[in-house]
């Protein structure tokens, strides 16, 4: 499901990348999914908003899309032949009800 | 006959509708007063036993000091909280007159620290000293307006540059 030059890839989501200098920069880089939530999981959830507290369906469907989002967006560095990604930074927005945007976006670079 | 069962179809009716709408706003109320603060006091002590080492989080984009890394990973923690029905329309009923509403800052604020502590933990469970330039990103997951679906909930996300001397 990745691909190798998604794998190889370096990021932080600080400025710089400890103990390497940033040779080139390729310009910003991102990677998004929507997601909606599941009619199955739903109906788990919506029991779960009577008491309140934590909605673990929720929570684990989040992490895997933000994760999905983070591939690509370094697989499209990768295919601009950076080798890092810095200053990554996380975004979400809801977009109708129900589904949710993630988006990944980072400074490609080139790193030595 | 159908005399006697009269009453019975009438009593299977009524516990129909309790059900539907006296027990799941009974089951709120229980959880409000007893489970949630119960949550809330494992969570306290989860912090108070990582904070004796000191805080491992940081906003800084770097640490303190020169001294070498050797690995560095982005880390990741999420939360998904939701208030209670009864939380719900106690806000509903706050917000007409506005200032504070507690029952929301109480769920939003236990989230926070919820994502914050678990990212401590996995932090400290991979083995890494510290983590730089941590933000805190809040997103509102609502209501779908009209529909059946009636889940509202607020997602928290922390995340940071894990760093490893």
């Amino acid at each position: 499901m990745q691909p190798t030059a998604a794998q190889n890839m370096i990021f932080s989501n600080t400025e710089t990348i400890p103990g390497m200098t940033i040779t080139q920069s390729l310009g910003v880089v991102s990677g998004s999914t929507v997601r909606a939530k599941n009619v199955f999981k739903d109906i788990g959830a919506a029991f779960k908003n009577i008491a309140g507290g934590e909605i673990k369906a929720y929570t684990e469907l989040l992490q895997e899309s933000r994760n999905e989002a983070l591939f690509r967006m370094l697989n499209d560095a990768a295919a601009r032949g950076a080798n890092a990604v810095v200053n990554v930074r996380f975004a979400t927005s809801s977009v109708a009800g129900g589904a949710a945007e993630l988006l990944a976006y980072g400074t490609a670079v080139v790193a030595q | 006959m159908a005399g006697e069962e009269e009453p019975f179809v009438g009593l299977m009716i009524a516990a129909v509708v309790c059900s539907c709408t006296v027990v799941p706003w009974l089951l709120s109320l229980l959880a409000t007063m007893i489970s949630q603060p119960r949550k809330r006091k494992v969570l306290l002590q989860r912090e108070t036993a990582a904070a004796t080492t000191g805080d491992s989080l940081t906003t800084l984009s770097k640490p303190f000091g020169d001294r070498e890394i050797r690995e560095f990973r982005v880390m990741m923690a999420n939360v998904v909280m939701s208030p209670s029905w009864v939380q719900m329309w106690i806000g509903g009923i706050m917000s007409l007159f506005g200032g504070q509403i507690n029952v929301y800052t109480k769920v939003v604020d236990w989230a926070r620290r919820e994502a914050k502590q678990r990212l401590r933990e996995q932090v400290a469970e991979a083995g890494f000293d510290e983590v730089v330039n941590i933000r805190i990103e809040t997103t509102v997951m609502s209501r779908n307006k009209g529909g059946k679906d009636k889940t509202a909930g607020v997602e928290i996300l922390v995340y940071g540059t894990a760093i490893k001397y």
